[in-house]
């Protein structure tokens, strides 16, 4: 496991700003932190590198404990923070050059080159970071954190400033990251990247981690009614009752949308529709899905 | 190469070639210039006053390399701070204490760059007068602690305070007091008071070195006990910056 | 009568000494090694010779040197503090007919017209004994040099403003 992180609790000052956050990461894995402003989603980063002294709690990155080895760690990880500044009086391929030699890396020119090219990034070599757009400057700073060939990857808004080509563009980077085996650890807001790129989410509110896993596990969790739209290939049959644990909203030509019951397994739902006989083709949730997950859970907690 | 180095190259990098740090280095040449081209055309100044001249200037170059480093030190962690750049530079593997240090060179290269400005213009103001070389020798000797002491304590001010804008102005306060007996003159510095600040102010130690061997031509090897005082500073300062950027982050 | 013993006691008190301040005499003379236009900066040294022209021994001599600024308008005494370190010399017993040489050097610190003048009492000796004067004059040398420190003034800020506008042109 790349991070390991258990009953978390964290003061500041005098304030108490995580209490209870869990967090598992496991190497090739996409992990979406997802939370409300001010939730602790930077803080618990923080502490997993070792910029914050925990009050509680177990923390384990790397297989390494951040309050005993911090430097081992940040030498083997890529982060990206959300405050991210630059050396506006550098060229792109000089501040990648300075990162790599605090890594005790020396790369050269072509390799910072690669770099810049699989982030998107192809500045004339004079042009210093100053005259970057908001986009470039993201880009670098993913640059920058991948210049190491970190085994595991913390970022924080990562897709802040792109447009949508931008940010699919970094989205593939990513997933293809994540095939080569770096974990990496996704702080956003954009619920659309969560959905897209992780295998696994980490909510949490007010300093808790109220939810964790995958999103159907935790829409399973969720204990509502949810709601899925099944297409179907022929005429729905004819039978006195229904499948079981499944409600039929409606019908819309091709499309049939249901409802499953509370504590139904998505899974045990699509049995009972082809026990029945359903001609399903595909399903999709609807509504039901992160948005609706995130909204409910932060609405409770925030209550 | 290591990180250390790695990071004093970016900080000096930082005062040479960014615009910022340029106009820095213009503003203290520029103060030099108007000082001594207020010399120019007396034809008044004895021989004495010459060697004042260049007690003068050597003191003059001394306060500016003050707060140049003082500008300096305050920017490299506060400015960081706060133009975001510095958060980076902590989530590397390099060592507090590596930070301080790669810092430290940044002010080191600063007083070098500030120096070698500063030569012509005591060259300019001081070759027809009495010890020039011992004065270039003695700001050397002497600038050196007393500047650096003031570079390493504004960045361990920076370090413990969150604005950019209140270490700076503590920072020069502090550097306005130290220097104060080079506006107060030597009659306000006779009362008790006064020799007690000046025995344990290393801006003083600096200017009462300079007076002992560019005015009264005295060896600079006489002056060891006024050394000890800059570079007992020198240390408390180092301390002071080391655990300040260790509470920024661990 | 007792007002003539009086006045012919003060008139007996007075030549007896007379006779013991005058046994001393001061020649002065500038040495011949002095420069014959010396500036600021330059060294004079002048030589005085201290002579007991008496019959008794003279104890306790003390000879100093003084030297005054005669500019008209600037007429002062001159503080020897950085001009010499060698300011006085004394003389524990000068027998008669006896000299003693003494060179007195300076360095002169200011240009203007001056007067240097040894001057010598001894212990017992009521009177002060001068030399004759020695005048010398000290010119100007430019002490700030305008052609050193205006290029500099100016071209070394001149060139840090170019470099600045270059790199904010690039940046």
């Amino acid at each position: 496991m790349l991070i390991d992180i258990r009953s978390l609790s964290l003061k500041v000052g005098d304030h108490q700003i995580l209490h209870d956050v869990h967090l598992a990461l496991n190497a090739g894995e996409i992990y979406g932190l997802v939370g409300p402003n001010g939730a602790g989603k930077t803080t618990t980063i923080a502490a997993a590198m070792g910029l914050l002294n925990r009050e509680g709690g177990t923390i384990s990155v790397l297989g390494d404990d951040p309050g005993i080895d911090a430097r081992s760690i940040r030498a083997r990880c890529g982060v990206l923070p959300e405050q991210n500044g630059f050396y506006d009086w550098m060229n792109a391929a000089d501040y990648l050059g300075f990162f790599a030699r605090l890594y005790a890396f020396e790369r050269t020119l072509r390799e910072i080159q690669e770099r810049l090219t699989q982030v998107g990034l192809e500045p004339h070599p004079r042009q210093t970071i100053g005259t970057f757009s908001r986009g470039m400057r993201q880009r670098l700073g993913l640059a920058r954190a991948l210049i190491g060939n970190p085994e595991l990857l913390v970022l924080d808004e990562p897709t802040n400033g792109l447009d949508p080509r931008g940010r699919r563009e970094i989205h593939n980077v990513l997933i293809e990251l994540s095939r080569r085996g770096v974990g990496i650890l996704l702080c956003t807001h954009l619920l659309d990247d969560v959905d897209r790129l992780c295998h696994r989410i980490g909510l949490i509110v007010h300093g808790r981690t109220v939810a964790e896993g995958t999103l159907a596990e935790l829409i399973q969790k969720a204990d509502k009614r949810t709601r899925f739209r099944v297409r179907l290939g022929g005429p729905l049959p004819k039978a006195e009752r229904g499948p079981s644990h499944v409600s039929i909203v409606a019908e819309q030509g091709d499309w049939a949308v249901v409802d499953l019951d509370p504590g139904t397994a998505p899974a045990v739902a699509w049995r009972e529709l082809l026990l029945a006989g359903w001609p399903v083709v595909e399903i999709h949730a609807a509504g039901g899905g992160l948005e609706d997950l995130y909204l409910s859970l932060t609405e409770d907690k925030a209550a | 190469m290591s990180p250390v180095v790695v990071l004093a190259r970016k900080e000096a990098g930082e005062l040479v070639l960014s615009p910022r740090g340029i106009a820095w280095l213009l503003a203290m040449a520029a103060a030099l210039s108007v000082f001594g081209l207020l010399l120019v055309g007396n034809t008044e100044l004895s021989l004495l006053d010459n060697a004042q001249v260049v007690y003068d200037m050597a003191g003059i170059v001394t306060a500016l390399g003050a707060l140049l480093a003082v500008v300096v030190g305050n920017d490299s962690i506060a400015g960081e701070r706060e133009r975001g750049s510095l958060m980076a530079l902590l989530l590397t593997p390099i060592s507090r204490a590596g930070l301080v240090t790669g810092k430290m060179g940044g002010l080191v290269i600063a007083w070098v760059l500030m120096f070698l400005i500063a030569v012509p213009y005591l060259w300019a103001v001081g070759s027809t007068g009495q010890n020039l070389v011992a004065a270039i020798l003695g700001v050397a000797l002497f600038g050196t602690p007393v500047v650096l002491s003031f570079g390493l304590f504004a960045m361990g001010l920076a370090a413990r305070l969150g604005s950019s804008r209140s270490s700076l102005i503590a920072t020069l306060i502090a550097l306005l007091v130290s220097g104060s007996p080079v506006v107060l003159g030597p009659s306000l510095r006779q009362s008790a008071i006064g020799r007690m600040f000046d025995a344990i102010n290393p801006f003083s130690g600096a200017v009462n070195a300079f007076d002992s061997v560019i005015i009264d031509s005295q060896p600079i090897a006489a002056q060891a006990g006024r050394l000890g005082l800059t570079i007992v500073w020198l240390a408390l300062a180092t301390w002071f910056a080391y655990s300040g950027v260790r509470r920024l982050a661990r | 009568m007792r007002a003539r013993a009086l006045a012919v006691t003060a008139i007996m008190a007075c030549a007896a000494a007379s006779a013991d301040a005058a046994p001393l005499a001061i020649e002065l003379s500038p040495s011949s090694a002095n420069p014959n236009s010396p500036r600021m900066g330059d060294r004079l040294s002048f030589q005085s010779i201290i002579r007991n022209d008496g019959k008794t021994p003279v104890e306790g001599v003390i000879a100093w040197i003084s030297l005054v600024q005669i500019d008209k308008g600037k007429e002062q005494p001159v503080d020897l503090e950085d001009w010499s370190a060698h300011k006085a010399v004394t003389i524990p017993t000068l027998a008669p007919g006896e000299a003693i040489r003494t060179d007195w050097p300076m360095r002169l610190i200011q240009a203007g017209m001056y007067r240097v003048v040894i001057s010598a009492v001894s212990r017992d000796g009521p009177g002060l004994t001068a030399s004759p004067f020695a005048d010398f004059a000290v010119r100007q040398k430019p002490v700030v040099e305008s052609a050193r420190v205006v290029p500099i003034a100016f071209g070394l800020p001149g060139l840090l403003a170019l470099l600045l506008f270059w790199r904010w042109r690039r940046s």
